[in-house]
């Protein structure tokens, strides 16, 4: 009778402490999915305008699954002490509902960010940066923010376009129908600025002499901080969901063991 | 007089050296010395490729054709600099950009005007130093420079080039172990609610939670008959036996 009972007392341990640990990954994951929605670089308007922002759906269900995890840990660790077979069966149920929508939030991080192509953002910018007709105030909106956010980008990033300079030469946009070539090869926050906020060479940014105009494309700037927050989102949550995996199947295991 | 130096496109690597409607050239320092006073005017002539051949020097300034007539006469003359504006040593900018101004253009303007041009091209262009009596000297014409003809933005293709297959990986896995997970909860369910309609006692292995203490109540056993009972049926107590009373006397 020692020995199993000894058995027993060890399962309980690693349970807690499986608990202990799903706790821990559930504060993790929220605050993590709260730093994400909380667009710290500001290109959700980005986002927005693809009109495909799931990165973001995924990042909210992280906030609440985040929590639910954190919460139903505390339910299973008094479940597992208290050996009570109502409060372990509760505990595996709710436990399945989370593990649903953290597979539902992982999966889509994941597939989303093959989605964010260099081109995506090319044609965006050409098609809405500066765009003087809208077509419904949710047209107005999309433009207004990626102009914006274009805007702020090239000038913290010191960086052009999405490849360089030349995409504003390369193709016609809607920029282009409202700013002459001659005067506006590419946008005024493309030339390096002084302190008061004005070219320091136009002429120079104009022809495009290294110096005076930023010749970096500001693909980077926005595909980091995305690729992070995707793969953040999915990888963390599927570390997560294996170690849950486990606990789970040992709670079921000591569920079965568990006399009324 | 024909000066050998040829126009071009500065060699550097600058990308708005060429753009849809403006172009830059080299400077022609140290070209016209020798060729032109100091007061003589260099202009820029500027004429469609296939036109370049057609073209007159104009003999006068009251002759040079404007930026206005490029459409009908298929050349203009533009960037008129006073000569020592090019001799060395080389001033600042180290590059002349045709098209850059945007303001000019007015109808009827008899200044030279440095307008966008209007079509990609090609162009020729050569300098022109113009004296008071009329042309004195000029370069040869360049050649052709075609402008750059933008692409519409939906020739463009958002669609990833190949696909990543962590995604797969990461979709299969997780789909895999929540089946696993569902199949163990419904099968273990079942099991206990299988159990517990077939069996009344619980099976071999479970162990008896301590919240169960059993209180064992032996059955009676008889107690053996104290000394001095009579043959009294058991149950009935026990009594003790009457001495025979003295017999009654005969």
């Amino acid at each position: 009778m020692a020995k199993s009972d000894d058995g027993i007392r060890i399962l309980q341990g690693l349970l807690v402490f499986g608990n202990v640990v799903i706790g821990m990954c559930g504060i993790a994951l929220t605050a993590e999915c709260i730093f994400f929605v909380s667009d710290p670089h500001g290109l959700y308007p980005l986002l927005e305008a693809t009109e495909n922002d799931d990165i973001y759906a995924a990042a909210w269900i992280g906030i609440f699954v985040g929590f639910a995890l954190f919460a139903l840990s505390i339910l299973g660790i008094v479940a597992v002490i208290k050996s009570n077979r109502t409060l372990l069966l509760v505990y595996i149920i709710l436990m399945l509902i989370t593990y649903a929508f953290e597979m539902a939030s992982c999966i889509t991080a994941a597939t989303q960010r093959d989605f964010l192509t260099p081109n995506l953002f090319l044609k965006q910018m050409l098609e809405r940066y500066n765009k003087s007709e809208a077509d419904n105030n949710n047209d107005k909106w999309m433009t207004e923010g990626v102009t914006k956010t274009w805007d702020k980008l090239m000038l913290q990033n010191q960086c052009c376009g999405v490849h360089g300079a030349s995409d504003w030469q390369d193709y016609t946009s809607a920029f282009r129908r409202t700013h002459s070539d001659a005067d506006y090869p590419w946008p005024r926050n493309c030339c390096i600025m002084n302190a008061q906020g004005s070219p320091i060479n136009l002429d120079g940014c104009k022809l495009g002499v290294p110096g005076y105009y930023n010749s970096n494309g500001c693909y980077d700037a926005i595909s980091g901080p995305m690729n992070t927050h995707a793969w953040g989102v999915a990888w963390f949550g599927f570390a997560i969901l294996c170690w849950t995996f486990f606990v789970l199947l040992g709670t079921m295991f000591y569920w079965s063991r568990v006399e009324y | 007089a024909l000066l050998p130096y040829v126009p071009r496109v500065p060699p550097t690597a600058l990308p708005g050296k060429v753009t849809a409607t403006t172009f830059a050239l080299e400077m022609p320092c140290c070209v016209f010395d020798g060729h032109a006073n100091a007061s003589d005017a260099v202009w820029l002539v500027v004429a469609f490729a296939n036109a370049s051949d057609a073209f007159r020097n104009p003999p006068s300034r009251d002759d040079v054709p404007p930026y206005e007539r490029l459409p009908t006469a298929h050349s203009y003359m533009t960037l008129e600099t006073a000569a020592a504006a090019y001799a060395c040593p080389a001033p600042s900018p180290a590059v002349l950009r045709v098209g850059g101004d945007t303001a000019c253009g007015g109808e009827g303007g008899r200044d030279p005007c440095n307008g966008p041009l209007p079509s990609p091209g090609p162009y020729r262009v050569k300098f022109l130093v113009m004296g008071c009596h009329g042309p004195k000297a000029e370069t040869r014409w360049s050649d052709p420079i075609l402008l750059r003809r933008a692409a519409s933005p939906s020739t463009i293709d958002p669609a990833p080039a190949r696909r990543d297959s962590a995604p797969v990986v990461v979709a299969s896995i997780l789909a895999s172990l929540g089946a696993a997970l569902a199949a163990a909860v419904l099968g273990a369910v079942g099991a206990e609610a299988w159990g517990s309609l077939c069996r009344r006692d619980p099976g071999n292995g479970a162990f008896a939670h301590r919240s169960y203490r059993t209180h064992h109540i032996p059955p009676a056993l008889p107690q053996p008959l104290p000394p001095g009972c009579g043959c009294s049926p058991p149950g009935l107590g026990c009594f003790a036996p009457r001495r025979p009373g003295p017999c009654p006397a005969e």
